[in-house]
């Protein structure tokens, strides 16, 4: 308290003509009140009322009343008398100035109740706001668009569930950064920490999944629950015997799996798994006579039926809202292989019994779960698995395994619409919707399975590019420098998070580690970034495979690349992502446009190109996701080539060739499906009238940022940009039509 | 001589290829309908073997095929140059677009792997409708001609 009145007399002392003159003021004021409705205060939500003593003096009433304490009006005015009002006063600073008149006078109890009940009042206006945000959720055209922290468009409904789930957000961040800071702290002094807030708060950086308390998204390994079932992650169920446990049991270890990471969640050996329990269940060769009889009820299902019929049961299951995850879908995904990657990454594993796993029975099953998959997406629109096809290439760019090279172009023909990631060598897995993590490890453990699948992303920190380059432009500072400091904060903050994260695992709260799942070294720390395209248009550079272009997308990422060695440890990896940026796109415009920086359009890109221009040939757009500038980007970016009609098989084949050549090798094709509003009739292909029931009341499903939506479900910003995207006509004739 | 207006990449016109389009100007067929009035002007710049050579070296084996959209004011000319990437660029399948209704007489078929002709007729639809009255042909290396216009005609998935 000493101190408290030693820094208040120095204030004085400062300003002492000043106080006086108000003082002055002041008294007279109170005795003419007339006088003092001049004033002007501004209130919490920033509108203007007239200022009231009468208001102030109430309040200091009752809290002299509150503790039983006589006021009578010359105490009262003794404490107004120390108030310094002035136009345009907050209604803040006049309640710090009671606060501190009453301890200045002494009376510290009724300081100490006025501060509480001030207290009340704000936890009071937080419900309030709460209590608005609620209706105004409610009444909002859809769930992302409701959302306030983190629109995602894989929530469907709003209801009471979602709704739960979006009120703690706010809660969340607060709680993040708070860890965070008091890390950053610790490891690199208050000075950083408050470096980290600023950036954050003024939107050079932006951490993603701040509303959430897991890591990220991994691709895990299902070996330990092969061997050991949920028991180890908290739940009940035996490891799997049949084929029946485990469809049963694959569904809700990827539940629990999903409810501790605040992403994607990848199981690249779930078809290798099934078709290990089909053979068990069939014999090895089940897969040369699906159509044999397989069950002894009425309906005599044929081994076909009854695999189908455990995909629909698997696949149905997991498109179900979850209640853990808001009452989103979990984000599961999957992986193809052909022959050659198979071998890489499986080639030495064992099931328990010490079988090896069967190719030929495999390479069946991943085809007939496409082409049901494709099939059944005919019927119900299906978000995941989000699927994977990984391919290796030979040395003149060809898919090394011809037959799963055509089977690839052929099910992109039949409109069915999956990533592909080709490579030279198996260096990578996807383990959500883009982002690819390399492999370190091809290796088998009896324990962990194969560690090559083991792999993923713990946390995402994302430069906004455009900003911090415009900012350091702005200030006539190399922008290359200026970056430097940007992604040296951001690979420490990444440090401080990770070692929170070490002390959650110490403590037993990430069993998906424990259990050997995940492995905490072989996950990567995701530096992210948005804005690319933007800020070179900032810096006058035409987005087209040019020199001047790729020499700036080298320039930043091999930068950023730089970082991510240098902090390299052998515990800690990094990597680099063109963050999707499902609603971060959208927010990064808004705010850089609100404070005054070039901003081209209302979404930043998360390609490599400008999503709206039609000048850009699909040629140039492999170009600009080639090797060339994707080379620096460890976490991947795939490329979206949006098409608004399906090719054919020869020109697909074609294009997996022009994507190796030109070294792009994590891509889609995109053509929205359109879904009838009226009848409910769905089509592969991209149409303004329902060939079903004429109805022009359509709607259509494409991929928001990496998995598969109704654009009704996107936020309204990312509707807009939606309806903006470049489909490339495939020709003239269909482009006039 | 040949004007070429712009370029791009089209997998309609031809089945199964990846295409270089190459829209030639100075068109005398003035179409009712037509969907490049752009095209009538004897605009853009000149098409020639350089210019044949400058797209070799922008796509490579990017593509599959060469495209002449017209060029009927000057079928010998277009003729020349698909003569010339058939001999300089064989990887390429060279198409052309004609307008007219028959096959101009002083061009070699074999000259060429694909040859649409037909005017545009509104009513009749483009290549896509079964009522149009415009065809493509593939050619063989033998010069028989086979008419593959039922192949925009797939029924959709």
């Amino acid at each position: 308290m000493e101190n408290f009145s030693d820094s208040k007399n120095q204030k004085v002392s400062q300003n002492g003509k000043l106080h006086d003159e108000h003082r002055t003021l002041n008294i007279i004021s109170i005795n003419n009140k007339m006088e003092i409705k001049n004033f002007t205060i501004t209130k919490r939500d920033g509108s203007k009322d007239l200022f009231s003593l009468d208001k102030i003096m109430n309040a200091i009433v009752k809290a002299f009343e509150s503790v039983d304490y006589p006021a009578d009006l010359g105490t009262i005015s003794k404490i107004l008398s120390h108030l310094d009002i002035h136009d345009d006063i907050t209604v803040e600073d006049i309640q710090n100035q009671v606060e501190e008149a009453l301890m200045r006078e002494g009376f510290y109890k009724v300081a100490k109740s006025f501060m509480l009940y001030r207290q009340a009042h704000t936890e009071d206006r937080e419900t309030l706001a709460k209590l608005q945000f609620l209706s105004e959720y409610c009444e909002s055209v859809n769930a992302a668009t409701g959302s306030k922290y983190d629109a995602n468009a894989n929530v469907e409904h709003k209801n009471i569930a979602t709704l739960i789930g979006e009120l703690p957000k706010s809660g969340f961040i607060r709680l993040n950064r708070r860890m965070l800071t008091d890390r950053i702290k610790k490891m690199y002094g208050k000075d950083l920490a408050d470096e980290y807030i600023d950036k954050l708060t003024h939107h050079f950086i932006y951490k993603n999944d701040e509303t959430s308390l897991a890591n990220y998204c991994a691709s895990i390994t299902m070996y330990p629950w092969l061997i050991g079932g949920t028991v180890a992650i908290g739940g009940n169920s035996t490891a799997p015997t049949n084929l029946k446990s485990f469809a049963g049991g694959f569904v809700n270890m990827v539940f629990m799996v999903s409810s501790m990471l605040s992403g994607a969640c990848a199981t690249p050996e779930f078809l290798m798994y099934m078709n290990y329990f089909i053979g068990k269940e069939y014999g090895l060769d089940y897969w040369k006579r699906p159509n044999d009889q397989a069950d002894l009820s009425l309906k005599k299902r044929t081994i076909d039926k009854v695999i189908t019929d455990y995909f629909e049961q698997i696949v149905y299951t997991l498109n179900q809202p979850t209640g853990a995850r808001n009452y989103q879908a979990v984000f599961w995904n999957v992986a193809y292989y052909d022959r050659y990657y198979f071998e890489s990454i499986f080639g030495e594993f064992y099931f328990p019994d010490g079988s090896k796993p069967d190719w030929d029975g495999l390479s069946w099953l991943q085809k007939r779960f496409m082409k049901w998959f494709n099939k059944e997406r005919t019927k119900t629109l299906l978000t995941f698995p989000v699927e994977t096809m990984a391919l290796l290439t030979d040395e003149n760019g060809d898919p090394k395994d011809k037959e799963w090279g055509d089977f690839t172009a052929e099910m992109y023909s039949e409109g069915h619409s999956f990533f592909t990631y080709m490579s030279n060598n198996a260096d990578s897995l996807s383990s959500c919707c883009r982002l690819r993590n390399e492999i370190t490890d091809n290796g088998f453990s009896y324990t962990l399975g194969a560690g090559g699948v083991s792999t993923g992303s713990k946390s995402v920190l994302t430069i906004n590019l455009n900003r911090c380059i415009q900012y350091a432009v702005n200030h006539k500072m190399d922008y290359l420098e200026y970056l430097g400091t940007v992604i040296d904060l951001c690979h420490k903050v990444q440090m401080a998070y990770n070692e929170n994260l070490k002390e959650l695992q110490e403590h037993g709260m990430l069993p998906l580690f424990d259990a050997g799942y995940i492995n905490i070294g072989r996950q990567y720390l995701t530096i992210g970034i948005n804005g690319l395209v933007e800020a070179a248009e900032f810096m006058g550079l035409k987005i087209t495979p040019n020199d001047e272009y790729l020499h700036f997308v080298q320039g930043i990422l091999g930068l950023i690349e730089k970082y991510n060695r240098q902090y390299r440890t052998k515990d800690v990896m990094f990597n680099c992502e063109m963050i999707p940026a499902e609603n971060v796109g959208v927010k990064h415009a808004k705010w850089d446009r609100e404070d005054g920086y070039f901003v081209p359009r209302d979404c930043y890109n998360s390609y490599f190109y400008v999503v709206e221009d039609d000048s850009l040939t699909i040629i140039d757009k492999f170009k600009l996701h080639g090797a060339p500038y994707i080379e620096h980007l460890t976490g991947g970016s795939a490329l979206h080539m949006n098409l608004e009609e399906h090719l054919s098989k020869e020109q697909y084949l074609h294009l997996l060739k022009v994507a190796a050549k030109e070294g792009c090798n994590y891509f889609t094709f995109n053509i929205p499906n359109t879904v009838c509003n009226d009848c409910g009739h769905i089509d592969k292909r991209y149409l303004k009238e329902c060939p079903h029931c004429h109805s022009k009341n359509v709607d259509y499903m494409t991929r928001i940022i990496g998995y598969l939506k109704r654009v009704s479900n996107f936020s309204q910003a990312r509707q807009e940009e939606a309806g903006r995207r470049y489909y490339a006509h495939a020709g003239y004739q269909t482009a006039k039509i | 001589m040949l004007k070429y207006v712009n370029t791009g990449i089209v997998f309609q016109e031809i089945p199964d290829e990846v295409t270089l389009a190459i829209n030639i100007s100075n068109c005398p067929c003035h179409c009712p309908g037509c969907h490049s009035h752009y095209l009538w002007e004897d605009i853009g710049l000149p098409l020639n073997t350089e210019a044949i050579d400058n797209f070799v070296e922008e796509y490579g084996t990017d593509i599959t095929c060469i495209s002449f959209m017209g060029g009927d004011s000057d079928p010998k000319g277009v003729n020349m140059l698909a003569q010339y990437i058939h001999e300089e660029h064989p990887q390429f399948r060279v198409a052309w677009y004609s307008g007219k209704t028959v096959i101009s007489s002083s061009i070699n078929k074999k000259d060429f792997d694909y040859i649409k002709i037909g005017p545009f007729i509104r009513h009749l639809g483009p290549l896509k409708n079964p009522t149009t009255n415009q065809r493509l042909y593939r050619i063989s290396d033998a010069g028989d001609m086979q008419d593959i216009t039922s192949r925009f005609w797939r029924i959709s998935q």
